[in-house]
């Protein structure tokens, strides 16, 4: 039996190794399948690796948090500004943008945080902060 | 009112800044600690704190006498303030 072994990218954001496309090259930005970071392609002692182009940008966590919905057809309510802005503050007063929600800046709270891409939005209709619903 | 509300809260929180804007556009005054600011040994201290109260770690939580309002809720605030 010959085991085909699938490739796979390395996203610093939420630790992840998603699955690497044909074709993709060194320098190409690229989405983490997982949490929707962009991440610029690089590769590291033979392992891909994805590097955040705009790390800590008011743009970066725009970009997440739309292509997260994007991927998982998820939508936002009027409250999407406003937790934006917490994520955005969060970066400034803890270095990354946790859940502006929550008490702890761990990895795993980086939005979209652990519990979000486990499925509490599919199970709950809603992620722990309200910044990603599912649709009606 | 005998004693101020209190308000739990945590500063990149939008539905905290919601209920600290309403007690304001409401000209009720009240103390305020932003807990995600404080120190560690203080903010380990009020956590346990909210959670002896609450029984979790939510925010925001304000405290109007006898009453424990979790979360932003403008109907439970105007009751309790009796607005």
């Amino acid at each position: 039996m010959t085991v085909h072994e699938v490739t796979r990218v390395y996203c610093p954001v939420c630790q992840a190794k998603f699955r690497y496309v044909e074709g993709w090259k060194e320098g190409d930005i690229v989405v983490c399948t997982v949490c929707g970071q962009r991440l610029r392609l690089a590769k590291e002692g033979g392992e891909w690796v994805g590097t955040r182009p705009e790390k800590g940008k008011d743009s970066e966590i725009r970009a997440r948090v739309d292509e997260y919905a994007r991927l998982k057809g998820y939508t936002f309510n009027d409250m999407k500004e406003e937790l934006i802005e917490g994520l955005i503050g969060k970066n400034k007063l803890f270095g990354d943008f946790y859940c502006p929600c929550r008490m702890l800046h761990v990895p795993e709270f980086m939005c979209p945080c652990k519990p979000t891409r486990g499925g509490d939005v599919d199970r709950d209709g809603k992620c722990y902060c309200g910044l990603f619903w599912k649709k009606t | 009112m005998a004693e101020k509300p209190k308000v739990y809260a945590l500063s990149t929180c939008p539905y905290c800044k919601r209920t600290k804007r309403f007690l304001d556009q409401h000209k009720i005054e009240y103390d305020c600690v932003d807990v995600d600011l404080l120190d560690d040994d203080k903010q380990d201290e009020v956590l346990e704190e909210i959670e002896k109260i609450t029984g979790k770690r939510a925010f925001p939580v304000v405290l109007i006498g006898p009453e424990v309002i979790v979360g932003h809720d403008e109907e439970r605030l105007r009751k309790a303030l009796k607005l």
